[in-house]
Order: C-alpha cells, then structure tokens, then sequence
C-alpha cells in the first residue's frame, strides 16, 4: 500500500514535471497562433492575452493578398532556392556517397577529412571573397548566389549521410545487377537508388530545410525586395507600416509548416521504413 | 564481392573521380579558391566600387583587427557567450533525455514538442520573441514587472547589452538543446536494460548507476556534442543579428565589418584569425577526441 502511493507520487511528479517542461518550452509557439489569429488592437493591447478574446483568420488572408503584403513573393524565392538545393545536394550526395561507401580509391582519406572540415565550418568566414567572387561573375542580386553558396554548405552532410544509408545495402545486389549487364552508373540509379529512397528524403529535407533557414547568403546576395527569401524578406519589413505583427505570427507559421512536415515525414520513414525493398539494414 | 572489387581495381579510382567530380570542383571553386583569395584581400585595401583595382596594403589590416578595442570586446563577448550556451543547451538537453528515458503515455507527443525549436527556422521563433520581449506590451515583460513584480524598472531586453545578452543567450539555448537532447536519446535508447538490474541487484543507488552505466555509454557522444556546439556557437550569426543590435559576437562583428563598414580588408583579415583559431581548436580536438571515419 505504502509502495504503491510513493509510485503514485513519483508519477505524479513525473507528469506535472514533463508538463512543465512542454509549456514552457511551447510557450513562444503558442503565443505564436495565438496573436496570428487575434485582432491588431489585441496584439499591442495592455495586459496582453493568451487565448484571444476575439478569433480573426484576417491575417492569414492579408498574408496571401499580393496586393498588401508581399509574403507569396518571398515564399516563391524560398521554394525556388530550397527545391533547386535540395535536389542538388541529394544527386551529388548519391554520386559522392557512392563512391565513398563503395569504391577505393587514392586519396579517399583526404577526402573525407577535408569533407569533415567543411562540416565543421561555417560560411561566415568566406563571405568577403564568395561576395567578390559573385559579384565578379555577374550575379550579385541574384537568387542562384544563394543556391551555389547552399549546395557547398548541404553538400559534405548530404555525402556523408548517403554514404551511411548506401553501407547499409548488400553488395550482392550489385553483382545481380551487373550479371544483368547493367553499367556502373546503372547499377546506381536503378539498383542503389531505389533501395535508398528513404534516405535520400532524408537528405533531401535535410538540405532544404538548411536552404529555407538560410539567413547569411540571402542578406548577402540579396537586394531587391523581388528576390528575397522569406527570412531576410519578412525581416525587411520590421520597422515598416507593413510590420503588423499578426501577419507577421501568420506568415511565420505558414514559413514554418512545410519543414515541420517533411522533418515529421522523414523521421518517420527512418523510424519506420529503413529496411523498405526487403533489404536488410 | 571481393572478386568483383578486383576485376574492377584498376579502374575504380577513374570511377571514383568521376562520381566526385562535381562535388571536388564546387569545394575548389567555392572554398579553395576563395580560402586563397581571402588572405589576398586581408593585405589589401579593397575600393566599394568593384570596378576599381585593390592595392597592397601588407599587414596594416591585421594590426587595425589587433589593435582595435571592440575587437577584444567581441572576441570576449563571444567566448562567455559561447561557454555559457554550450553549457546550458548540453545540461539541458542531458537532463531532458534523462527525463524522457522511459515509457509513459503520449511520449511520442511530447517527444515531438520537445525539439519544435529545433525544426521551426530561426527567423519565426525571432519575430516570437520580439513581440514577447516588446518593451511596451511584450508579455514577458508584464510577468515580470506587472504580475509578479520582480522588479519595477520595465527590462528594455533589445536595447542593452546585458539583457540583450540574456535574451540572446536564452534564445540559443531554446533553439539548440534539442540537438544535444536527440543525441544523448539515441544512446540512452542503445544501452542494454540489464546493466541497471545488474547495478540495482549490486545495490547501487540512481546516482551509481548513472555514473557506471549511463555516464560511460554518453561520454563520446556528450564530447562530441561539446565540440561541434562550440565550433558552431562561436561564429553564430543569425540568430544574434537579427534578435539585437546589442551583442557584438564574432559572427556580428566580422558581418558588419565587411558589409556595414565595407571594409573588405580588414573583414578578411578578421576571419582569417578566426579562422585559424577554429582550425587550431580542431585540430586540437581532432587529436584528443573527435574520431574522423578512416576507411
């Protein structure tokens, strides 16, 4: 009786504790909906309210009205730096990891230690001769400014992590492939690829979600308000009549509801389907 | 298999090439190359107008980083800055993963709530903590002064440095414990049940076990959740720029130096030393701790 009443209480302190914990740390994301769908007046109103008074999706609406506020802009910039970067980061991750899992060569040891070291460094030191650099090939003010300076950022992790997913693949299946006559390259795309398709999403969220974070390259690259992505876009507008925070909160869910998606997916096809196509991991 | 590796031997260095050729010529035109030209800048006097001819300088640019007090200022700034987030986000995420390392309803829930800041891009959590930290109707503000009346004098959080410290410091910590929190799950979730049994049959106490078993299986990934947090706080940019004005950290001071001040010369004779104190700091580590995958 005695034991069972600790336990009782131990759970108790467990549960009011993991409470805690979440509230606290879900703090600024509830505020988050909550002045995205409030009126303007209640957002800079005294004392401030948690749960809205009043429930409004006029913000939502503003945000997607070209005419007012130029969010769909931003989010195409952004889409269109991630996607192109992501797609990038995962083709030079499967011919990279390839070759680091599979094959020997000279100079492989180098390869990774210097792949190691540009994992370890960040952008921010380069930016003065990638700026020049840029500039001198004519694209300052460009979007693809951004995308060449992402892919070298994904491009280590992206190897690094196929090259780990592809050591997972039996090597028999290459010799089945190759008793097909499949050629080298082949046996990549039709063979390895295939049998990697969870990972390689992985890698693909991976690096758009680095793309569509991205807040150096783009103030760097960036100038005109046509091309900016959606952090340094909607940063721009602080301090502008534009600044109206419920758009701001409703234009920062909706930037943040893509990759909490395909981070949710991703973890889930690892947890789930690693060994997909029958293979052992 | 291995058969097949011989057949192969020869040619399995062209191939390899070929596969990372493109990754090899982007890492010498985007890192080489500007690695290079980075040091050539550090010794010149770079004009705005990129039309105009840089001159040789010698190492004037070094001695005006060397010499300059806001320089210090930074370079302490960013080294308490980056110890005290390095600090808290580890704990916080070890006491976190400690907590969570058993069964309970609604933990997969809770699991994913847990590193929301981690997933959602800096920029929408910053514009969050401006409307929080508001001076005027931030409600953080009316916790402290108007609810719980911890003090009288309203914190103007953006605007000074010390609190302006604060709040970025919290910030970081919010934003990256996660990665120490995921990190020490995986291994928590490898070790084997019975090594506690084991512990508990031999009478140790929560703590004994924790120091026999738990703390042996974490050390190699808490090392290496110290040393890459470290290298990544210590030029982080971001997320300190766009919060405040106020705290003055490498990352910010190299960025403005460069972009603010246009002076291009002396921006990269700053990340130059940067650059060779991370590059010490790894190499250090590298020799101590960190295990690069030889094979």
């Amino acid at each position: 009786m005695k034991r069972t009443n600790k336990k009782l209480i131990k759970n108790i302190g467990f549960y009011a504790l993991v409470f805690l914990l979440v509230a606290v740390l879900m703090f600024p994301i509830i505020i988050m909906i909550s002045v995205a769908v409030k009126s303007t007046a209640e957002t800079i109103g005294f004392p401030p309210t948690i749960i809205p008074k009043t429930l409004t999706f006029e913000h939502f609406q503003d945000v997607f009205n070209v005419s007012i506020f130029p969010f769909v802009k931003y989010l195409g910039n952004s889409a269109y730096i991630a996607v192109v970067v992501a797609i990038l980061a995962v083709l030079l991750g499967i011919l990279g990891g390839y070759a680091l899992s599979r094959l020997d060569f000279k100079g492989k040891i180098v390869i990774n230690e210097v792949f190691f070291l540009v994992y370890m460094f960040s952008g921010i030191l380069l930016i003065v001769p990638l700026y020049r650099l840029m500039a001198s090939i004519g694209l300052r003010n460009s979007r693809e400014a951004v995308i060449i300076c992402m892919i070298i950022q994904t491009m280590p992790t992206a190897i690094y992590m196929i090259r780990s997913y592809f050591d997972t693949i039996p090597k028999e299946l290459e010799e089945a492939g190759r008793v097909d006559g499949l050629s080298r390259m082949g046996i990549i795309f039709r063979i390895i690829v295939p049998l990697s398709v969870s990972g390689l999403i992985s890698v693909f969220v991976y690096a758009f979600m680095i793309a569509w974070n991205d807040v150096l390259f783009a103030s760097i690259f960036i100038d005109s308000p046509d091309l900016m992505t959606i952090p340094i876009g909607l940063n721009s507008l602080f301090n502008t009549p534009d600044y109206i925070w419920g758009r701001m909160m409703a234009a920062s869910l909706i930037t943040s509801l893509p990759v909490v998606i395909m981070y949710g997916f991703s973890q889930y096809l690892i947890k789930g389907g690693s060994t997909d196509g029958g293979v052992k991991g | 298999m291995r058969k097949g590796k011989k057949v192969l031997g020869g040619s399995q260095n062209a191939f390899a090439y070929k596969l990372l050729g493109p990754s090899l010529i982007l890492l010498v035109v985007l890192i080489g190359y500007p690695m290079i030209y980075n040091i050539v800048i550090s010794f010149q006097s770079v004009p705005i107008n990129p039309k105009m001819d840089a001159t040789f300088l010698g190492v004037e640019n070094y001695v005006s980083v060397l010499t300059d007090p806001s320089f210090y200022h930074s370079v302490g700034t960013t080294l308490v800055f980056t110890a005290l987030v390095v600090a808290v986000s580890t704990v916080m995420g070890l006491a976190v993963a400690l907590l969570m390392n058993r069964t309970f309803a609604g933990k997969k829930l809770v699991n994913s709530i847990i590193i929301i800041s981690y997933v959602v891009p800096s920029v929408c959590l910053i514009f969050v903590w401006r409307y929080m930290f508001n001076n005027i109707y931030g409600i953080i503000n009316y916790f402290i002064v108007d609810l719980f009346h911890f003090t009288d004098e309203v914190p103007l959080w953006f605007d000074k440095p010390v609190s302006a410290f604060i709040l970025v410091g919290i910030f970081a910590v919010w934003k990256f414990y996660p990665y120490a929190y995921m990190a020490f799950t995986a291994i928590l979730q490898s070790i084997d049940k019975s090594l506690y049994e084991a512990a508990k049959i031999d009478g140790a106490s929560k703590w004994e076990q924790f120091k026999a078993v738990t703390y042996p299986a974490l050390k190699p990934t808490l090392v290496t959740v110290i040393s890459l947090r470290t290298i990544w706080v210590f030029y982080i940019y971001a997320e300190v720029y766009l919060l405040t004005k106020q705290v003055d950290v490498l990352g910010v001071y190299l960025y403005d130096m460069a972009f603010a001040s246009q002076n291009f010369g002396k921006a990269a004779a700053i990340s130059i030393i940067l650059f060779a104190v991370i590059f010490s700091f790894i190499m250090l580590l590298r020799k101590k701790v960190l295990k690069v995958e030889k094979d």
